[in-house]
């Protein structure tokens, strides 16, 4: 019996003496990428006794971020928060974080990093923020449908007017009755400017200075909105909806090809009853090449904690970018791996032969051209002006009429109307 | 005409009944599978819905409980104390609550919650929600066809007015206790805006958002047949109240018409 | 939050009371109220008058920062097109939510009050919707108009060759849109039809036919006036859940889109409040909205009042 009660006793002080510090982690990882973070954070838990990471899923990426502001304002927020990349000039507004690189240790080695993901993240050099899940939009297509219309299913289209061409005889030969969708709209639209090396803002896309006007309605977005608008027409191209509800379409074999977000390429391995390709993003003839952009999110660290905390949340973000979780991490979803340790790694147990769609998007990002203008957009209120420009397409897209590329200016010119205003009232406040 | 009503309903309960390929299979079938168990498992856990449940039916009889409670007393206060200072006011101030929805204090309101420390907490779920014009002007009307005879006799019998209120009045209002019940309980169940801005963890969360938590969780592959199950667990409760309470509200309403 | 749930008509008089039903305790009837007065005035009176002091300022999204722009808010209202497009939206949908609730719940009314064997089975089957949220009808069709899977879709394919994409095309989804939220109104409307037409006296009914008169006359002479009081009492609360209730329903099924074609001010003011965190200019759009109920309830207090209340 004594000896019952000395165990305990030591098992109490035990607990006593490690105080398990927690730490809250709101994101916005939904389907499968959801078991995916909870494996990392059990991962993590179990090899950290003193630590306790709860991770929690708090809706999309624009409830998430409006959710964390409100705690700040509430004196109630998390440890961490994942922020898109669209939140980024506002949390760095924001007065509300602490930036990555004054919690880093010295013995960091940010040199692994893949270089475009810290180029894309980084603000005057340094990283205010711990990448975690970066992606870049690929085109998925689903080759069984190729095959049934007659086209070879190893031949995806490369340009727009190919893309059409093959939707069109995918339509009529009565395969699916769909040529294309996407998700994310506005997006897509960023992707496609950049991609073809065309500035999205002024300032060099707000990264040398503030943004103060948007350049989408210039020549080149009309003709990329305008081919989109005789998509849509020709039913080639059949809206799903923002974010990732046009995946179903795609899945359900609706639509032949998808552009999406490489970070689907889990789900949607998973869960096709077909066979899935991808490929590079189509590319609009006449324009010069640039590159696609980065996308996604990473980890903010929020003020208002204790050093103790910001230790452990220290430890939680190194253990992110240990090889093997993030090896793992991208085999569960398809966002990047976030070193070239990782990618080697991968490379070398021959991950990439047997799950080929997992390496289109390194391709994609590898083959471009580093230009300024494929760098990322920033601009203060992204958020709103992202539901502008996602307003905007589904606008144009409902068009019925004939006269594309006067339709697709006049939609275009009101949304960079109002996505100026949107910058200038950021500016009211925040100053240059 | 039944069949309008009913059809999306049934169908719903059907998606929840099928598997993974079944949902996704077109054309849609119309005819229940035999999945139950796991979606409504799968649905369950994703959003932790015992725990939502139990939120929702926490406020939503405290609630239901608080108003029926704060408007018999203000109701009582109107009709039984004649003309006492500062009536007018207080009953055109509890009236106004009728024009005064959310939407129009939305910003403020959330403010002063978070002054208060209420955010993600109980108290900001279940006290804001405490009056009701509604709940006062129907048991003021009640009251008000109570023959003056029985509160006479109280009077003269000496006993005070809480104890009329309780021995006479509370029992004679039942039904419209019952009716008031199942109105302010399927209410709160099912409101939605003002527990989406209040709560941010999972375990303060109500049901309806549970909900939109599932929608939003199956975001990247859209499986109905998961969040039809969710969403009939969501269904349940107030359907339960109603079914319980549904001739007492018939019979409350009868008794509004009286003249 | 109080008030929104249901308003039954009422007799609004300040006869007093009669000696008889008068007890003399000074203090009891402050203690009585006081809970619900301080619950009122402090979290509706006061926020309320907040929203309008704070529809002067321009906010930042952290809250850190206010400036004082005056009218600036409200001209940006009205000269947006946006704001005027959402109203326009709005507009529409009340109506014809009301309108489809209205009579489509009166038509099914009138049809169970007749005296039918297993008739009250029926009614419940009816009222039901009563219970369900706005939200869980949004889902449920959702589900039935979805591009990819909603069996509506397959019926209209089948049957008239049209595929049916709410998400290209703005009208269909506010369509879809007003049709789940009538739906779901049905209920409620038939409950309070229901009590409406079971106060009609029978004799009356009766005499009519006695003298001759049809069916469809003694519903447009006889039924229809009396029910007036019900009628107009529901109008008014069918409006007052087209603009704020169906927040949830919007919320699930289109968030506003496609396009902004179901932005209804009430997911407008949501939207600009809380995800663009223009804390300004959705004060000013409070405002707005907050004359609109004071005018309908004034309307309903105005219409109650002409029955007077005997005893």
């Amino acid at each position: 019996m004594k000896k019952v009660l000395v165990f305990l006793f030591i098992v109490l002080l035990m607990t006593v003496a490690l105080p398990k510090v927690t730490i809250t982690l709101w994101h916005a990882m939904s389907g499968s990428r959801l078991p995916a973070v909870e494996a990392i954070v059990n991962g993590f838990n179990a090899t950290h006794p003193d630590i306790e990471v709860v991770a929690q899923f708090t809706g999309s990426y624009a409830e998430t971020l409006t959710k964390a502001i409100a705690a700040y304002r509430a004196n109630d927020q998390p440890h961490i928060v994942q922020v898109y990349e669209v939140g980024l000039q506002t949390m760095l507004d924001s007065g509300a974080i602490v930036p990555v690189y004054e919690l880093a240790g010295p013995d960091f080695d940010w040199g692994d990093v893949i270089g475009p993901i810290l180029e894309y993240y980084s603000v005057n050099g340094k990283l205010y923020s711990m990448p975690f899940n970066s992606s870049t939009a690929i085109l998925y297509y689903n080759k069984d449908i190729f095959k049934a219309a007659g086209l070879d299913p190893n031949k995806p289209p490369t340009t727009f007017s190919e893309l059409y061409e093959y939707g069109r005889k995918i339509v009529e030969s009565g395969a699916a009755p769909g040529g294309i969708s996407f998700g994310w709209p506005a997006w897509v639209f960023e992707q496609m400017h950049a991609y073809h090396a065309q500035f999205y803002a002024n300032n060099e896309n707000g990264r040398k200075a503030k943004a103060t006007e948007v350049y989408f309605n210039k020549d080149f977005g009309i003709d990329v909105m305008a081919e989109w608008m005789k998509w849509a027409q020709d039913k080639v191209l059949v809206y799903g909806g923002r974010e990732y509800s046009a995946n179903q379409a795609f899945l359900s074999s609706q639509v032949a090809m998808l552009i999406q977000s490489t970070s689907s390429v889990g789900s949607i391995e998973s869960k096709a009853n077909f066979n899935v390709g991808t490929t590079f993003l189509p590319r609009i003839e006449g324009y010069p090449r640039g590159n696609s952009v980065i996308g996604g999110a990473t980890l903010w660290v929020m003020k208002g904690h204790t050093q103790k905390e910001y230790e452990a949340i220290w430890e939680f973000l190194q253990y992110v970018m240990k090889t093997e979780v993030t090896m793992q991490w991208h085999k569960s979803t398809g966002y990047f791996p976030a070193t070239n340790s990782a990618v080697k790694a991968l490379l070398d147990e021959g991950w990439f032969v047997e799950h080929p769609n997992h390496l289109t998007a390194f391709l994609q990002i590898l083959s471009g051209t580093r230009v300024p203008e494929a760098q990322g957009v920033r601009l203060g209120n992204f958020v709103a002006i992202r539901d502008v420009v996602d307003s905007a397409i589904e606008e144009a897209l409902q068009y019925t009429g004939t006269n594309y590329k006067k339709e697709a200016k006049r939609i275009l010119d009101n949304a960079a109307k109002k996505a100026n205003t949107i910058l200038e009232e950021y500016t009211m406040i925040y100053g240059k | 005409m039944l069949v309008v009503i009913i059809f999306p309903v049934y169908y719903a309960f059907t998606m929840s009944t099928f598997n993974s390929k079944e949902a996704y299979s077109f054309p849609p079938r119309f005819l229940p599978s035999t999945h139950i168990w796991e979606n409504y498992k799968t649905a369950w856990t994703t959003v932790n819905m015992g725990r939502l449940i139990f939120n929702s039916s926490f406020i939503s009889v405290t609630v239901a409980l608080a108003k029926i409670g704060l408007s018999i007393m203000a109701a009582f206060a109107f009709t039984y104390f004649g003309e006492f200072k500062g009536k007018f006011f207080f009953f055109t101030t509890i009236l106004i609550t009728h024009m005064l929805p959310l939407p129009i204090r939305i910003v403020p309101t959330y403010d002063l919650m978070r002054s208060f420390g209420w955010i993600n907490t109980y108290y900001a779920l279940t006290i804001p929600f405490f009056a009701s014009a509604t709940g006062t002007l129907l048991f003021r009307q009640l009251f008000l066809t109570v023959p003056p005879s029985l509160s006479d006799a109280a009077r003269i019998d000496g006993a005070g007015p809480m104890r009329f209120l309780v021995n006479v009045l509370i029992p004679l209002s039942k039904t419209n206790i019952g009716a008031l019940f199942l109105i302010e309980f399927t209410y709160m169940w099912n409101v939605y805006l003002w527990p989406m801005i209040i709560t941010n963890s999972n375990n303060m969360r109500v049901v309806q958002i549970g909900i939109k938590m599932l929608l939003a969780s199956e975001a990247q592959a859209a499986d109905w047949n998961i969040i039809m199950a969710g969403t009939i667990l969501a269904m349940l409760p107030p359907l339960l109240v109603l079914l319980i309470f549904q001739k007492t509200i018939m019979e409350g309403f009868s008794l509004k018409e009286e003249k | 939050m109080p008030g929104e749930e249901e308003f039954p008509r009422f007799q609004f008089s300040f006869r007093g009371g009669k000696m008889q039903r008068r007890f003399p305790n000074k203090v009891l009837p402050y203690l009585l109220v006081s809970p619900s007065i301080v619950v009122v005035i402090i979290f509706l009176v006061i926020p309320t008058i907040q929203s309008l002091y704070m529809s002067f300022f321009r906010v930042s999204p952290f809250g850190d920062r206010l400036i004082f722009v005056k009218l600036y808010n409200f001209t940006k209202l009205f000269k947006s097109t946006d704001y005027v497009h959402s109203l326009l939206i709005t507009l529409v949908f009340a109506a014809a939510v009301v309108a489809l609730g209205i009579t489509i719940g009166l038509l099914i009314s009138v049809v169970l009050n007749q005296r039918l064997k297993g008739l009250n089975y029926y009614r419940t089957l009816f009222i039901w919707t009563y219970a369900i949220s706005p939200a869980v009808a949004g889902t449920i069709w959702a589900l039935m108009f979805d591009p990819s899977s909603g069996p509506i879709v397959y019926i209209i394919k089948t049957l008239f060759n049209v595929k049916l994409n709410w998400m290209m095309n703005g009208n269909l989804a506010l369509v879809i849109v007003i049709i789940a939220a009538s739906w779901k109104m049905l209920g409620y409307n038939i409950i309070f039809f229901l009590a409406g037409l079971q106060t009609i006296p029978e004799e009356l009914l009766e005499a009519a036919s006695i003298d001759g008169a049809s069916s469809v006359r003694k519903f447009f002479k006889i039924t229809l006036p009396l029910l007036s009081p019900t009628t107009f009492f529901l109008l008014i609360m069918n409006m007052l859940y087209a603009f704020f209730q169906v927040f949830g329903l919007i919320d699930i099924m289109t968030k506003g889109g496609p396009g902004n074609a179901t932005e209804v001010l009430v997911y407008k003011l949501y939207r600009d409040g809380f995800i663009n965190l223009d804390t300004g200019f959705a004060s000013a759009q409070s405002v707005v909205l907050f004359v609109f109920v004071a005018i309908l309830t004034a309307l309903q207090f105005k219409y109650a009042e002409r029955r007077v209340f005997y005893g």
